[in-house]
């Protein structure tokens, strides 16, 4: 491809396949499709050089209708596959796509080992609270109580909070968006910008199997009270700059307090400081209810990423070597046999 | 790709696919509704529920009539989310008749 | 032969005819350093010219406590001045470095065979934990072997005294003191050892010179000690070669040889996605260090993500490769289906080693052949090649990667843990005799359009890099459509592909089936894969000595077979399969051939003796 000729800017048309999108009518994942082509053309993304890697579940279906490069993988194992893509050619842009149970079930081992490494990428992880492919069991983020095909008395094991998790492994990037909500181009954009594993958690609606499972802070009635969208360098307000949350330095926990005539000074409204880790842990493990659930960047503070690293020192280790495959295969003590065999 | 509304919705507006739109894809006008192209995720949702058969997907050839006028009034009405009883009195009597576009009001409706 | 006091009756110059070689076993605690006293020991030997086979034989754990029967390690080595292909059946001579060693290893010593025993280590504790109630080397128990019991021990420390090592430290010499006898005991030049430890001990000489002494003193002990009968001087010539350039390997060395070799010859480069197992660890050990190559390797947090992550880099356009041992490639069957399903170049070595489950790591065994021919989920063919020793898997290696990049499949190399570890001499190839096969990348949309699933002669879809314009492709798991590479789960489609994947790999051109000794028919055929190799061979060369009609034939593509082998195996009035499992080869060949093969069955983490197979022919043409 000739670098000098100037790349036109793609529409997010340009981005669709022929393929007919085959979720379920109403099933977020349109939302999220719509919401990363058109994403792609304000990042000056390029078709050829990007590529999607899903695992197994609803939301791994992503690849095949996006007109990028695209490999389907097997459950829960995208992001070891994706490790291989972009350690064979750093310079693709690489996507992974993966659910709950796909991400946090089966391939929470590879999950927290690609976060841990940092691998340059972004990580889409469509959080249903459920197995919506294999209709309808229960997932490691599904709430105790959860009654399934599998948990006909109600699930028992206590959910994971993914961005906790993704935090433990030692990410650099943690986000969170809603499906349909109109902010998560913005998040899919500070992602990409992210060198490292931009990891983003889209509370996604499944339709059939969990309807409305997020109604207490997607609805529109509860939504601003319940919705904490932070911004860098901006107090952490919601419910109409209302509210805010401050830091109880007895307990050393979060606590909700009311902002009066706007005045969020005079409330010790926390500004929100995106690379501040002991800030990010706290807004992930508020407990909803008593608190509003945290959305957009919480946390974006990067590191080197492995990817780098790796090519890096395979340069370093071959500096000054040639690569002499038959120098090589003459290595070690070897020793001569001429035309007579010596007697000893 | 996105969904429009057709002539049969003119002097229906059933509201039923307001009802379960995930985003807020539907705008209001005065006696029909139409679908901004910008925010339709394309779920096919919409479709099965309109009594009056009205949605279509904008690829289909019917459709072609009716994709520009939806991006033009879904710029001017407001959006509308849920049904607060627009449905017009009459709108069974209206349902499935041919020719409604004489009727067509470009006013817009009261929205959310 | 070792022994100068012992007359041989008949029957036994009847059983070993006098061949010019010996075997060697030096038995010892897992601390005490045997495996390197055996692998200094094989190089000397090389260098003097003989052809050789060794045989080390670890214990499971890494360090058992001291003195136990179960920390025994032992290494054995056959060497002579003829062609030598096992590690010998029987050892001529035992080197006991204690007592829980003697105990492991005496019965499998050849009557009147040597053992050299260290005096200083069979006091009251070792004994007991060797579960002796008396001091064999004082009560007569060992009387139809020769003995020579000195204490290695106490002259180790007499001979590094000068040097103020600390006793744990002084005793560790003990290795090289009795290396030093033994290459007394069989003309071996010291030189290249002393160069070694020097080396080896460059940041600590003091440590260097007390080894290189002790070496030293074993040598001059040999030289001077005033001992009749066994302990004297063996000379063995140098055996017949090829003339050339020769080097020592291990079958982990030239598996890795023979990968960076393939890929170079294929003008790709190679992502090696490791996992660390034993008796696997050393190829990822290898080929971590050769990154001029363009070789990137990842340890891997498991087992899955090793294939998985090879697979993404053969997705992205170099060569994925993966290694583990059975365990291990049980955990990759899923992924393996993926390639299959995908259509994209892989290749898998396993070195197989006892099994089932967690089974016997570090013991030798063939048990895999199943699982790599049918253990996948669905009809999941692929090509299979299987090693038959170190120099040979430099080869298999180079065949694999060839039929993966050619075919756009997965190919599983088999070797098992014996070749992993035993090295023999080997005639350093020259690359300019191998025939490159480079990988044309599709670049561009070929007339009438881009097919992702589009097939050459080979049944072979085209291998496109991301990254690529204009050739944008989704591809994964769920069945494709024949062509276009769509999902789809149509009936006559998934007919069609499933038959179009097993004929791909049916279709592997693989050569004819040669007869390794012998003649194409007769009464006769001994048919065996992978490192049964040197026992089948030695055995059916003795039996043809000895007039018997029988013949070897020895099977590198294990799937797809050589077209010819049916044809072959049916000229044989018997045919016999000695395998170290209970019996995966021989099925498959009653499967494929309809030919009465039967078993020769040994599954017990050693290699066969060449007088089992022996004794098999024997029975099968009385």
């Amino acid at each position: 491809m000739n670098e000098m000729t100037p790349v036109a800017k793609t529409l997010p048309k340009d981005w669709e396949t022929d393929q007919e999108v085959r979720w379920c009518p109403g099933c977020g994942d349109y939302a999220i499709l719509k919401a990363v082509q058109r994403t792609m053309p304000e990042i000056g993304a390029r078709p050829e050089n990007t590529v999607f890697v899903s695992g197994i579940g609803c939301s791994s279906r992503f690849p095949y209708y996006m007109e990028t490069y695209g490999f389907h993988t097997i459950h829960g194992r995208a992001p070891a596959v994706a490790t291989g893509v972009k350690l064979a050619n750093p310079d693709l842009d690489v996507w992974i796509i993966t659910g709950d149970g796909d991400a946090l079930s089966i391939g929470g081992n590879h999950t927290m080992h690609l976060i841990r490494r940092n691998l340059d990428c972004q990580v889409l992880l469509f959080n249903n609270e459920i197995y919506g492919l294999t209709k309808g069991q229960y997932s490691p983020t599904s709430h105790v109580g959860t009654r399934s095909p599998s948990t006909p008395f109600g699930s028992l094991d206590r959910p994971l909070t993914p961005c906790a998790y993704v935090l433990g492994s030692g990410a650099r990037f943690v986000a969170r968006a809603i499906d349909v909500n109109k902010n998560l181009p913005a998040v899919l954009k500070a992602a990409h910008a992210h060198k490292g594993t931009g990891f983003v958690e889209i509370f996604q609606n499944c339709i059939v199997y969990n309807d409305d499972v997020f109604a207490p802070f997607t609805d529109k009635a509860n939504a601003s009270g319940s919705q904490l969208w932070v911004e860098q360098g901006k107090p952490l307000l919601f419910a109409g700059g209302t509210k805010g949350l401050t830091l109880d330095t007895e307990k050393l926990v979060l606590k909700v307090v009311d902002v009066v005539d706007g005045d969020w000074q005079a409330a010790h409204v926390i500004v929100h400081e995106q690379t501040n880790k002991a800030i990010a842990h706290m807004l992930v493990e508020m407990p909803f209810g008593p608190f509003p659930m945290a959305l957009g960047v919480l946390y974006d503070d990067p590191a080197p990423t492995f990817e780098s690293a790796v090519v890096a020192q395979n340069a370093q280790a071959s500096a000054g070597k040639k690569p002499d495959l038959q120098k090589l295969l003459s290595q070690g003590q070897t020793w001569q046999v001429e035309k007579q065999p010596h007697a000893m | 790709m996105t969904f429009v509304v057709t002539d049969a919705c003119i002097r229906c507006k059933f509201m039923d696919c307001v009802e379960v739109c995930p985003c807020d894809a539907f705008c209001e006008g005065e006696n029909m509704l139409v679908i901004d192209p910008n925010e339709c995720i394309d779920c096919n949702l919409c479709l099965p529920e309109c009594p009056a058969d009205a949605i279509l997907p904008d690829i289909e050839d019917a459709a072609a009539p009716w994709i520009e006028l939806n991006k033009v009034h879904a710029a001017l009405w407001p959006t509308v989310t849920s049904n607060a009883g627009q449905t017009p009195e009459d709108a069974e009597a209206f349902k499935g008749v041919a020719g409604k576009v004489q009727y067509f009001s470009a006013d817009p409706g009261k929205g959310d | 032969m070792a022994s100068a006091v012992h007359e041989l009756t008949p029957a036994e110059a009847s059983a070993h005819p006098p061949a010019e070689s010996i075997v060697v076993r030096f038995a010892g605690d897992s601390g005490d350093g045997m495996q390197l006293t055996g692998g200094q020991f094989t190089l000397s030997t090389a260098l003097a010219g003989n052809d050789l086979a060794t045989f080390p034989d670890f214990p499971a754990e890494i360090r058992a406590p001291q003195g136990t029967l179960f920390g025994v390690s032992a290494f054995q080595i056959n060497f002579g001045s003829t062609a030598i292909e096992t590690a010998g059946d029987v050892p001529d001579v035992l080197v006991a470095m204690n007592p829980a060693a003697l105990k492991t290893n005496v019965e499998a010593l050849k009557a009147g065979g040597l053992i050299i025993a260290d005096e200083g280590e069979f006091g009251e504790r070792n004994l007991a934990k060797a579960k002796y109630a008396t001091n064999p080397l004082r009560d007569g128990s060992l009387a139809k072997w020769q003995l020579l019991a000195f204490n290695i021990s106490q002259l180790t420390l007499d001979a590094v005294k000068p040097f103020g090592l600390g006793n744990k430290e002084a005793l560790r010499c003990k290795n090289m003191w009795t290396l030093g006898l033994a290459l007394w005991m069989f003309d071996r030049d010291r030189a290249p050892i002393i160069d070694w430890l020097k080396a080896k001990f460059a940041k600590a000489p003091v440590l260097a010179e007390a080894n290189i002494a002790a070496l030293n003193a074993g040598h001059a002990y040999g030289e001077t000690a005033e001992l009749a009968g066994p302990m004297k001087q063996h000379h063995l010539a140098a055996a017949p070669a090829e003339p050339g350039l020769y080097r020592t390997v291990t079958g982990a060395e030239s598996i890795s040889l023979g990968l960076v070799a393939g890929v170079q010859l294929a003008g790709v480069k190679m992502f090696f996605g490791g996992y660390p197992i034993t008796p696997a660890s050393a190829i990822l050990h290898h080929l971590s260090r050769l990154k001029e190559f363009g070789i990137t390797t990842f340890q891997a947090e498991d087992e899955i993500a090793a294939i998985a992550s090879a697979i993404g880099a053969s997705y992205a356009g170099q060569l994925g490769v993966t290694s583990s041992s059975g365990p291990g490639i049980a955990l990759k069957g899923e992924a393996m289906g993926l390639a299959i399903m995908t259509e994209l170049p892989l290749v898998i070595v396993n070195s197989q080693r006892g099994g089932p489950s967690t089974g016997l790591p570090t013991k030798t065994e063939q048990s895999d052949l199943y699982q790599a021919v049918y253990g996948r989920n669905g009809d999941s063919p692929m090509p299979v090649i299987a090693a038959r020793s170190p120099a040979d898997a430099f080869d298999c290696a180079i065949e694999a990667v060839r039929i993966a990049v050619q075919y756009m499949t997965p190919v599983m190399l088999l070797t098992d843990g014996y070749i992993a570890n035993a090295a023999e001499p080997w005639l350093v190839p020259n690359m300019d005799d191998y025939a490159p096969f480079p990988v044309e990348f599709l670049e561009e949309a070929p007339e009438g359009g881009f097919l992702p699933y589009a097939r050459d002669e080979k049944r072979a879809r085209p291998w496109v890099k991301p990254g690529t314009p204009g050739l944008l492709h989704r591809i994964g798991g769920i069945e494709k459509q024949l062509g276009t590479g769509n999902i789809d789960y149509g009936a006559a489609n998934h007919q069609a592909m499933t038959e179009m994947r097993r004929d791909k790999v049916l279709g592997v051109k693989v050569p004819d089936q040669e007869v390794e000794l012998g003649a194409a028919g007769g009464k006769l055929a001994i048919v065996g894969w992978g490192s049964t190799f040197g026992p089948i061979h030695q055995a059916v060369r003795r039996a043809r000595k000895r007039g018997l009609d029988v013949s070897h034939i020895h099977i590198r593509h294990i799937w797809p077979m050589p077209g010819n082998l049916g044809a072959l195996l049916k000229g044989y009035e018997k045919v016999l399969v000695p395998e170290m499992n209970t019996g995966q080869l021989k099925t498959v060949l009653r499967d494929q051939f309809l030919v009465d093969a039967r078993p020769l069955n040994k599954i017990s983490g050693q290699p066969f003796m060449i007088s089992e197979i022996e004794a098999a022919i024997e029975e099968a043409l009385a």
